[in-house]
């Protein structure tokens, strides 16, 4: 019963948001720097100074009003035209050469106006601050106050030499230990996992080569400055945001801070509108993987989008997490208790004639003693081993919290690529000979299901192979094909697999027919055609083409049908559109492959030219139609479809097209199967889209430019009316405000992300879920969980474990209080009827830290009752971890038993000593008096002081063991909820240990020699364990008959009064 | 969202009594009704219960002696006067009203000793023990006169108006307890010594025919022996303190 829960205990990450309050927002102000130098280009570095710093001043001093604004600013799209310039224009706004780079003075100039080119620390609370706030804060004052209490009702009877005993000392001193303890163990958790921002430390590269004053030099990374000209080649990580000027070859890898790990090209020209898309910016803290590039840097620090994102992600304000409301709600249950009890029994013992200091000291220990001691440490434990078991299923808990909370999501916004996708282009179908066939795209890919004895089939595989510039990597023979790492881009490389997997080794095949030229695909084209020599050595060659299908046809004059070649017909075109469209409908790439064999006149040794086309360019045979698409994950329907019963809405957010956002949603089931989205309704019905009854409509594909324009409220109502809902093209900072209005709803969101660009919305969803194979170290960082395997279906098992702790925490915490009542009401007893004290502070320390301590974590090992998947997640506001129905039968019923069975052994043990019940009542006075040495029993017998105090500590031993065996039956019967033990069986194995273990304990603490001495418990008879024994089985019999008439009467009284 | 103090107080107030669901501590009248008599059947069963396990085991116990008696194998001392908070008597010689007290104690104590109380007593021979069968048991005479000084007889004071106090040391009952050999509670001074204390009867023996003890069931009007000690304290002496430390000598079976 004392206990201490410290609820701040596992809290671990959501304080952060509060703990850097301070935070520097001015990062959306990039233009306001801008600016001033734009007007003034030429003006001295003193008038620009001055003005700055005084602004800067201000803005500290305004900083936390507008901290506010400023988040709401940082969740907007960048603003920036740098990318939209013309070279001059770029050249005038930061008045630097583009040959030579700034002036080194101007550099130094400018770098003292904006100081280094780092990522600003967020003012960091003192260790000592966060040490005492995990010991002060929470439960622990509830615990420190009972310590308290403690120390001042011993301070009372050492002065007024009450009672000379010292048990209210070491009651005081053990809970301050526990609490000290508990303490000690969350701010090693908080430390673990608050290094949120020093993964962005170390982002920063170390050396950068700028152009200044026309000369290359090697500075550091910090000293790198707005308006610097810097170059940049494979291998580096990008010094700040910069603009290109000029590139030879440049890929970057952006996937730290989009999580698309692609690598994409980089030249100087504008290509979107976007910064975040186009062409010709690098990011702070990206990587160049090839090729070398010379720009000028656009932002630097704080200033850069990636500067942004982690001022944002830590500036956000992360609200409690379920399990941390439900405790405090737990602590204001116990709390009233306690005072009620304590006040109640307050008055009591003033009307029976006590002293008031000895009515302060028993009010004082009847609140202490409603403290459950031993709470926090299973609840701590049991939360452990699940983030463990969790682990195990490639869910890793970073922030023990969070393990709960997964159990009560109800809606997961999930990231498409790679989470319900396998990151890997698949060949999905081809057509040929006017068929649609379907490929294997599960991940094995093992079976193939179409016709391969058709002649086209062997033209179109070898034009896929041939017409391909990808390529396995060198020794992977051992692992399947599907598995095998590849040069080239995504579609080829999934043609090659395709190829190597259902014709025969693209190897071979090439060396046969070797290249002899090519025309890359290149995207003003939209082609590539590769000419080889014939494989049946006829000296001649073969012209092979694959690209856009529409691209492709307009080349061709015949057709292939079942390897026979036949001149283009309108119906064939016809046929061709339809099968075009069907593929793309379903958001699959689709590719058209043609050939041409090349008349004699190119025999072998002919040189072709592939800038200066030498070769025909028309009247091509056109063969077939291949669609590639990132196929969903073989396990995630299943696992949609179980978020669907279980109640959880899954949405998926993605920056991908929403055409194939939504064939992935369909695929995967979060458009179910017969729902369709407004578009298609009318596509059917031929009607327009206004005039559908959107009530009518279950299912959504919202595009981000649209979500852009939305206002909050609009927001709330797709996430209110629609079931199915899909967001496509979004950005990093519209995921966040997704995540927000889904928790305006009233919902726990989990998201899951990988990019730096998601930390900002895992941060702020309940429970942020960070991708551990893709994941960038910041997104792990600011996410509560990783999916070690990157798979949605995962997140559900993880669901599933979140859910089953809740109950068993439950059935734990049921099983904890319970023995409260048997230990408070022998000093309520001993207050009011004056009978020697039933059992006393130590033997309670021993049950509520000792023998009940396995037994409660042993409940967390407990399976589910029934198919906890199948219903809809947890309800925070109504159904509460501990609620007054767990209280009612703790504390009313069961408890009360087991305080009956207790009191019988105590009265047993008593009687057959010479003292009967009868002659007990009152005796109190004479019996606590240590003068008294001739107090007289039943049978006339005359007692010393130390005499019956012997007696007295046995009895406390049967009391305690007398609980020890009650708790068999609590144990069995917190075992389940609604079902019966025998259905639930007894497979807990660490449940049947808990039981011998606190037996064991309890007869090691009653006979080992000595313990007189230190725990004053005494050897007991063997009959007095028995006496409980009929308690115990009356406990068991009474809630199985309980849970029966539940069982029997759904919805009826004893349900819905009893149930908890 | 921090409620306003009123806010707080009208939910209170709902919640002590709701008018429009008739809801008193957020329960209807039915709803109390119900759970308090489900409370009461179940606390009237249990009270049933434990009360016939208490009978049951009451049933099993022995009127006139306690199952187990090896929680006392030994009996202790006890002193008279009775000690009230803590063991040490003082008084002064000049003011009575410093040892009424004691004195009134003392002669309470000494009441069942009286001669008429102790007429239907037997006059057991010394020396020996006394072991009875039934089924009828008689107990022995104390003669209350071997105190001497401290009967009360010759010196209602008992010694206190002389400056002579006596205290009364008296050996705990215990059923069925056979002293071995000789006992006797020795006396000593402990200390500078400040004052002769003299034992009644002499050398503070504790006749064997008192034992045993049968209970108070079986062996009514049981009086327990009795040792006396008187302290006089040296003329020559400047303090009148004395500490005083009795213990059970002489029987090997008895310790203390």
């Amino acid at each position: 019963m004392y206990s201490c829960l410290d609820l701040s205990g596992h809290v671990v990450l959501f304080e952060l948001g509060q703990l850097y309050p301070g935070i520097t927002m001015e990062f959306g102000k990039t233009r306001g720097r801008v600016t001033p130098q734009e007007l003034n280009p030429s003006s001295g570095p003193k008038p620009k100074r001055v003005p700055k710093m005084v602004g800067r001043r201000k803005k500290e001093k305004v900083k936390r009003k507008k901290n506010k604004a400023n988040i709401e600013e940082l969740k907007k799209e960048v603003v920036m035209d740098d990318h939209k310039l013309t070279l001059e224009e770029l050249s005038r706004r930061y008045s630097v050469d583009l040959t030579k780079g700034l002036r080194p003075e101007k550099a130094q100039e400018i770098l003292d106006r904006d100081g280094p080119n780092t990522l600003t620390p967020p003012p960091t609370t003192p260790e000592w601050v966060k040490f005492c706030k995990q010991l002060f804060g929470g439960f622990s004052i509830l615990l420190w106050t009972g310590a308290i209490l403690c120390f001042v009702a011993y301070g009372i009877q050492t002065y007024f030499n009450e009672e000379p005993t010292k048990d209210n000392l070491y009651l005081g001193i053990v809970l301050a230990v526990v609490v000290f303890i508990t303490g000690c163990f969350s701010y090693y958790q908080e430390a673990k996992s608050s290094k949120i921002m020093e993964s962005f430390k170390s982002m920063v590269p170390q050396q950068a080569l700028v152009i200044r004053g026309g000369e290359k030099m090697q500075i550091n990374v910090q000293n790198v400055v707005v308006g610097d000209l810097v170059e940049v080649k494979g291998g580096d990580r990008i010094p700040a945001d910069i603009r290109l000027i000029s590139a030879q070859g440049c890929k970057v890898d952006n996937s730290s801070l989009t999580g698309e790990s692609e690598p994409q090209s980089r030249f100087p020209h504008f290509t979107h509108e976007n910064l975040l898309e186009t062409r010709n910016i690098c990011f702070f803290s990206t990587n160049c993987v090839e090729g070398t590039a010379r720009g000028i840097v656009i932002a630097t620090g704080d200033s850069t989008v990636m500067g942004r994102i982690a001022s944002l992600t830590s500036g956000l304000a992360v609200g409690q997490t379920p399990i941390a409301t439900e405790i405090k709600h737990f602590i204001h249950i116990i709390t009233m208790v306690a005072v009620f009890l304590g006040v109640s029994f307050f008055g009591l013992s003033l009307m029976l004639g006590y002293s008031w200091l000895k009515a302060v000291i028993f009010l004082i220990g009847i609140i202490v003693a409603n403290v459950p001691e031993g709470l926090l440490v299973t609840v701590t434990v049991c939360l452990t081993l699940t983030a463990k078991r969790m682990a195990k299923k490639n869910c890793l808990v970073k922030n023990l919290e969070a393990v709960e909370t997964l159990g009560s999501t109800s809606i997961i916004c999930s990231d498409k690529t790679g989470t319900l996708t396998q990151n890997r282009m698949t060949v999905a179908h081809l057509w040929f000979d006017k068929t649609t066939y379907e490929a294997d795209t599960s991940e094995e890919q093992t079976v193939n299901t179409f016709a391969k004895d058709s002649d086209t089939w062997f033209i179109l595989a070898r034009i896929a192979g041939l017409c391909n510039r990808a390529d396995f990597k060198p020794d992977q023979e051992t692992l399947p094909i599907a598995k095998r790492a590849t040069t080239g881009d995504a579609s080829e490389s999934a043609l090659l697999k395709f190829i190597e997997q259902s014709y025969s080794s693209v190897k071979e095949m090439r060396e046969k027919s070797p290249k002899v030229a090519e025309i890359p695909f290149n995207s003003t084209n939209k082609y590539q055609i590769s000419i080889h020599l014939r494989e049946d050595s006829s000296q001649t060659h073969v012209l092979l083409m694959k690209g856009a299908p529409e691209r492709i046809l307009a080349f061709c004059s015949s057709y292939l049908l079942n390897g026979q070649e036949y001149s283009m017909d309108e119906e064939m075109k016809e046929a061709f559109q339809n099968a075009y469209l069907e593929l793309g409908g379903l958001g699959e790439r689709v590719l058209g492959f043609c050939f041409l064999n090349l008349p004699n006149t190119f025999s072998k040794g002919f040189k072709f030219n592939t800038d200066e086309v030498n070769f025909p360019m028309e009247n091509f045979c056109f063969v077939g139609l291949i669609s590639m698409i990132d196929p969903p994950r073989p396990a995630v329907p299943e696992a949609v479809c179980k978020c669907r019963s279980a109640g959880i809405k899954v949405i998926m957010v993605t920056g991908d097209h929403p055409i194939t956002a939504k064939a992935i949603a369909k695929g995967v089931g979060i458009i179910s199967e017969g729902t369709e989205t407004a578009e298609d309704t009318t596509a059917q019905l031929k009607v327009h889209v206004r005039q559908i009854d959107s009530r009518d409509v279950k299912a959504i594909v919202v595009h981000g430019s649209d979500l852009k324009d939305m206002s909050s409220a609009q927001l709330d109502e797709i996430l209110r009316n629609y079931t199915e809902i899909v967001f496509a093209r979004t950005s990093p900072q519209q995921k966040l405000i997704i995540v927000e209005g889904c928790q305006r709803q009233g919902n726990v969101v989990a998201a899951t992300g990988d990019g730096v660009n998601d930390s900002p919305a895992l941060k702020k969803a309940d429970i942020g879920i960070a991708m551990g194979i893709t994941g960038s170290d910041v997104s792990k960082q600011a996410a509560d969980m990783i999916l070690l395997d990157d798979n949605f279906a995962s997140i559900v098992t993880g669901v599933e474990e979140g859910r089953l702790i809740f109950d068993n925490l439950k059935k734990s915490i049921a099983y904890t209080l319970t023995s409260n009542i048997p230990e408070i009401t022998p000093f309520l007893l001993f207050i009011i009827l004056g009978i020697p004290l039933p059992l006393g502070t130590i033997t309670i320390l021993c049950i509520d830290l000792g023998t009940d301590m396995v037994p409660a974590i042993s409940l967390a090992y407990e399976s589910a009752e029934s198919d906890i998947m199948k219903r809809a997640p947890r309800d925070p506001k109504n159904d509460k971890l501990v609620n007054y129905r767990l209280i009612g039968m703790a504390y009313g019923q069961i408890g009360m038993i087991q305080a009956l069975a207790g009191f019988f052994t105590y009265f047993v043990i008593l009687a057959e000593n010479g003292f009967k019940p009868a002659d007990l009542l009152g005796i109190r006075h004479d019996w606590e008096n240590s003068y008294v040495n001739d107090l007289e029993d039943s049978y006339g017998q005359q007692w010393t002081f130390e005499q019956r105090k012997i007696l007295e500590f046995t009895c406390q031993t049967g009391f305690f063991v007398s609980i020890v065996i009650v708790q068999w039956a609590d144990l069995i019967i917190c075992k389940t909820r609604r079902n019966s033990v025998f259905q639930q069986g007894m497979k807990n194995k660490i449940l049947i240990f808990g039981i011998l273990e606190e037996t064991f304990l309890a007869a090691f603490l009653c006979y080992t020699p000595g313990m007189d001495m230190a725990l004053r418990m005494y050897p007991l008879k063997i009959f007095w364990w028995l006496c409980a024994i009929p308690y115990s089985i009356l406990i068991f019999i009474y809630d199985e008959v309980r849970k029966f008439a539940i069982r029997n009467h759904p919805g009826g009284w004893l349900e819905r009064e009893t149930y908890y | 969202d921090k409620k306003s103090f009123n806010q707080c107080m009208a939910e209170w107030k709902l919640f002590l009594y709701n008018p429009t669901t008739r809801e008193f501590l957020g329960r209807t009248t039915k709803s109390w009704g119900l759970i308090l008599l489900f409370y009461l059947v179940f606390y009237g069963f249990l009270a049933a219960l434990f009360s016939f396990t208490m009978w049951a085991m009451l049933q099993t116990l022995n009127d006139e002696v306690p199952k187990y008696r090896d929680q006392i194998p030994s009996p202790g001392l006890m002193v008279f006067p009775k000690p009230v908070t803590a063991l040490d008597y003082s008084f002064r010689v000049s003011d009575p009203e410093s040892y009424r007290g004691y004195v009134d104690d003392l002669t309470k104590f000494l009441k069942s000793y009286d001669l008429e109380e102790q007429k239907n007593l037997t006059a057991c021979p010394d020396g020996a023990l006394r072991e009875q069968k039934g089924p009828t048991y008689t107990a022995c005479q104390f003669p209350v006169v071997s105190l001497k000084g401290c009967s009360g007889v010759e010196d209602p004071e008992f010694g206190y108006s002389t400056g002579n106090p006596c205290i009364l040391v008296k050996m705990n009952r215990i059923i069925g307890l056979k002293p071995q050999g000789k006992p006797r509670i020795n006396c000593i001074s402990k200390g500078e010594k400040t004052a002769t204390l003299s034992t009644y009867p002499s050398n503070g023996t504790i006749d064997l025919k008192y034992f045993p003890y049968y209970g108070k069931k079986l062996h009514v009007r049981y009086l327990q022996p009795l040792v006396a000690v008187q302290v006089a304290f040296n003329t020559t002496s400047t303090g009148k303190e004395v500490t005083v430390e009795c213990k059970i000598d002489g029987s090997p079976n008895l310790k203390t």
